[in-house]
Order: structure tokens, then sequence, then C-alpha cells
């Protein structure tokens, strides 16, 4: 289901996602601060990615991202009171 | 938005309240992990409490 290499990206995607939480709070204060925008769009950017492919490898994290082909993806999931997201 | 940024001049700003100056984008932490642990990605919003006078 999930490896080291697993928890190592959702790790990441954590963190990356703590950080546009965080530029957002400072966004919403700050609606013209050209720097932040630019940090967001790229953190974003990069959130994304990081979601998609592990999505791909290992279960969707949201519903959008679940890629179904013979199976659905997102019911097969791990549910997060399982530990693994 | 209007911009409330101190601009050092006090004479304006009437006695006995309290004012917060208003962040500045300065820099991220190099290394956002570590942001992470703070629960911040901005250093000087860092303030760990120390259990005594706010000092580093």
């Amino acid at each position: 289901m999930m490896n080291q290499e697993g928890m190592r990206m959702l790790n990441d995607i954590h963190i990356v996602d703590f950080v546009l939480v965080d530029l957002a709070l400072y966004l919403d204060t700050h609606p013209y601060d050209q720097e932040a925008m630019e940090y967001f769009n790229h953190y974003a950017r990069i959130k994304n990615k990081m979601a998609k492919d592990f999505s791909m490898r290992y279960f969707p994290l949201t519903q959008d991202l679940a890629e179904s082909g013979k199976e659905w993806r997102w019911g097969a999931a791990p549910l997060p009171w399982e530990g693994a997201c | 938005m209007k911009d409330f940024g101190f601009d050092g001049n006090c004479d304006k700003f009437p006695i006995g309240m309290a004012y917060v100056p208003w962040q500045r984008f300065d820099r991220l932490y190099d290394n956002l992990e570590e942001g992470f642990r703070n629960g911040t990605i901005f250093p000087e919003l860092n303030k760990p409490f120390t259990g005594r006078r706010c000092v580093r």
C-alpha cells in the first residue's frame, strides 16, 4: 500500500500545503503584495504536482485525483483514521 | 486596500491605544520543514514562549 518513500512524499506534501496556508493568511491582509503572490503561485504548482504524483503512485488524496480504471480508487484508498494519510 | 504601514509619525496617533506594526514581506524560512515545525513560514513570527520575559 504505502512504503517509506510514500510516507516521505506525504510529509513533503504536508509541508508545502502548510506554506500555502500561511501565505494565504498573509495575502488575505496584503492582497497586493506581488512577491507573496509569486511565492504562492510557485508553491501551489509544486503542491499540485506532488499531490498528483502521489495519487498516481499510492492512492488519491482528493477525489478529483482518483483517475480510476478498473476499480474506484477513491473508495479503495485508506481512510484517515486508518493512519495512512 | 489602504496601506496601514506605520510611517513613524507618532503625533497623529491618539494616545492610550494599542497599535500592531503591519507585517512587511521580508523572507520565508530557507528550510520549509523548519518553518513547518515552528508553525510559521515567516522567521519574524516565530516567537517561542520561553516561560519568562520575551528574550531571545
